[in-house]
């Protein structure tokens, strides 16, 4: 009888760990980012049909939930800027399975034509330094990707960098983007192939987290000087970007393996304790 | 009179309320991850103290265990039996699909906030004297290169600071430069945020590499001029210095 009962404990306590475990949660810490502190990721939702790839004002877009990041001005290289114009930007991403579409939103009072904004991204499995992949002394450092737009030219240049006075557009050029301005606010969408033949180029493989950065110029001209310009601009750090992968419905069927494992525990100790007492 | 089940309760109970909301009172509060490990810690202990002899195993388990078996139960019992059978697998179920689904929180990172120097920036003395001119030019040199991020009260935060992930350091927190030396501000400094070794993970500071702007006797006076600005005194291994 003893044993039994030591048996049962020890089951028992195993189920009950068990219980505690899986309700960690009540002692969680606090998620690390709040709404003043921004966000920390975009994920870029996957659509069925045709993404609003030429359209910053598609109503597809209103749908998206944000992401939003605080900037600063360009500050760690000379030639810096302590002032800027654009303070935070709304991102929104969606994707088909081929072709991605991500928008950019930020307020700029004046519609001119030296205006332009920038995405970077890592490219490969090497960090790169967020000001456009300079070296770092310690750690070998890989190149960056960056998609610029700027409202004179009315479309994207695909580019690479690894390092100051490196930034030069690819040979292959991949990237499109259309801007439009609204009542002192820019939208613009930049569109790409999830994945490309072109080395030099960002791999966005569904699922899988890549390093993002944005980068602003307000190109209004101020006592004939154009008042942001190469280094002078609102600059992003590092934060994350994902293209939702494919619905995986397996997540379905482990719910239901758990809940028929645990069904079938609890009818198994059940059992046991009936036996234990009617003996 | 109260069953061991009751005490136990309590005393479970006690402990996390004693982790979770009275210690941080007095110290920084703990992780849950940690919250976790002692409550383990907890239970683990009071179920073998429960299970010592076969007296205290019957005035622990047996309540659990006619509870569970069913035998003889009605009313409010049976009801409440029934609600934990059917509620425990759903809690497996809802863990599972928590713990499986596509979450947008990217890994989490560990960045290490100071890291260790390179050899040659390990115990060097401030060649200027700490003198109030000097103080002075070191002040103003901050407030010209160093203020925009770091804040005119050297608190961090200045008016280019809030874009920046990981945020300018605050000086006058008593867990940044009061509890480092003059050498390892003038390495940081003059090396800036791509001088950092890869688990301070430099790919994401935007502090400047001043070496290229500024000579080693601004940096130095800068330094004084930050530990005065910011009522703090750098920290030094030898009392008899």
């Amino acid at each position: 009888m003893l044993n039994k009962l030591r048996f049962l404990a020890t089951v028992t306590l195993v189920g009950i760990s068990g219980i505690l475990g899986s309700t960690v949660g009540f002692a969680s810490d606090p998620p690390p980012a709040d709404e003043a502190a921004g966000s920390v990721s975009i994920r870029m939702y996957q659509v069925e049909g045709s993404l609003p790839a030429d359209d910053p004002n598609s109503p597809q877009w209103s749908a998206v939930p944000e992401s939003i990041f605080k900037l600063a001005p360009q500050v760690h290289w000379p030639e810096r800027i302590q002032e800027v114009t654009v303070q935070s930007v709304k991102v929104k991403g969606l994707h088909d399975g081929q072709n991605l579409a991500i928008l950019v939103e930020y307020e700029d009072p004046t519609d001119d034509a030296k205006d332009a904004a920038a995405i970077e991204f890592m490219v490969g499995d090497k960090k790169a330094h967020f000001a456009h992949g300079q070296p770092m002394l310690q750690v070998e450092g890989g190149p960056v990707n960056i998609w610029f737009w700027k409202k004179e030219n009315g479309k994207a240049l695909d580019m690479s960098a690894q390092g100051f006075k490196t930034l030069a557009a690819q040979e292959k050029q991949d990237v499109q983007a259309t801007g439009a301005w609204e009542g002192g606010s820019w939208k613009v969408v930049f569109t790409r192939a999830l994945q490309t033949e072109d080395e030099q180029d960002v791999q966005i493989e569904p699922g899988e987290w890549r390093s993002v950065a944005f980068a602003f110029w307000d190109g209004a001209v101020v006592d004939g000087l154009v008042k942001e310009k190469g280094s002078q601009k609102a600059v992003s750090s590092w934060w994350s970007i994902r293209a939702e992968p494919s619905a995986d419905n397996s997540i379905y069927g482990w719910v239901i393996f758990g809940l028929a494992l645990a069904a079938a525990f609890e009818f198994v100790v059940v059992r046991k304790l009936r036996k234990g007492q009617s003996a | 009179m109260r069953g061991p089940i009751t005490s136990g309760a309590i005393l479970l109970a006690g402990v996390f309320v004693f982790l979770k909301f009275i210690l941080p009172l007095f110290t920084a509060p703990l992780p849950a991850s940690l919250i976790y490990l002692y409550m383990t810690l907890a239970f683990s202990g009071i179920m073998l103290y429960g299970t010592m002899s076969a007296s205290s195993l019957e005035s622990l388990m047996g309540p659990v265990f006619r509870f569970l078996s069913g035998e003889g139960q009605s009313g409010t019992g049976k009801l409440a039996r029934l609600a934990v059978l059917v509620l425990f697998p759903l809690l497996v179920g809802w863990q599972t699909y928590t713990s499986l689904a596509p979450s947008d929180l990217p890994p989490g990172e560990n960045r290490t906030i100071h890291p260790a120097p390179p050899g040659e920036f390990v115990g060097l003395a401030n060649p200027y004297q700490n003198n109030e001119a000097n103080i002075n030019m070191g002040k103003g040199l901050y407030a010209a290169y160093c203020s925009p991020c770091h804040g005119a009260n050297y608190d961090g935060k200045g008016p280019a600071a809030k874009g920046f992930n990981p945020p300018p350091a605050n000086f006058a927190d008593p867990g940044t430069i009061a509890q480092l030396q003059e050498s390892y501000l003038f390495w940081r400094i003059k090396k800036g945020g791509v001088g950092l070794p890869v688990e301070a993970m430099p790919w994401k500071s935007a502090m400047p590499r001043w070496e290229v702007e500024l000579p080693d006797e601004f940096i130095w006076k800068i330094i004084m001029g930050e530990y005065d600005g910011a009522h703090q005194s750098p920290r030094t291994w030898e009392e008899d210095d």
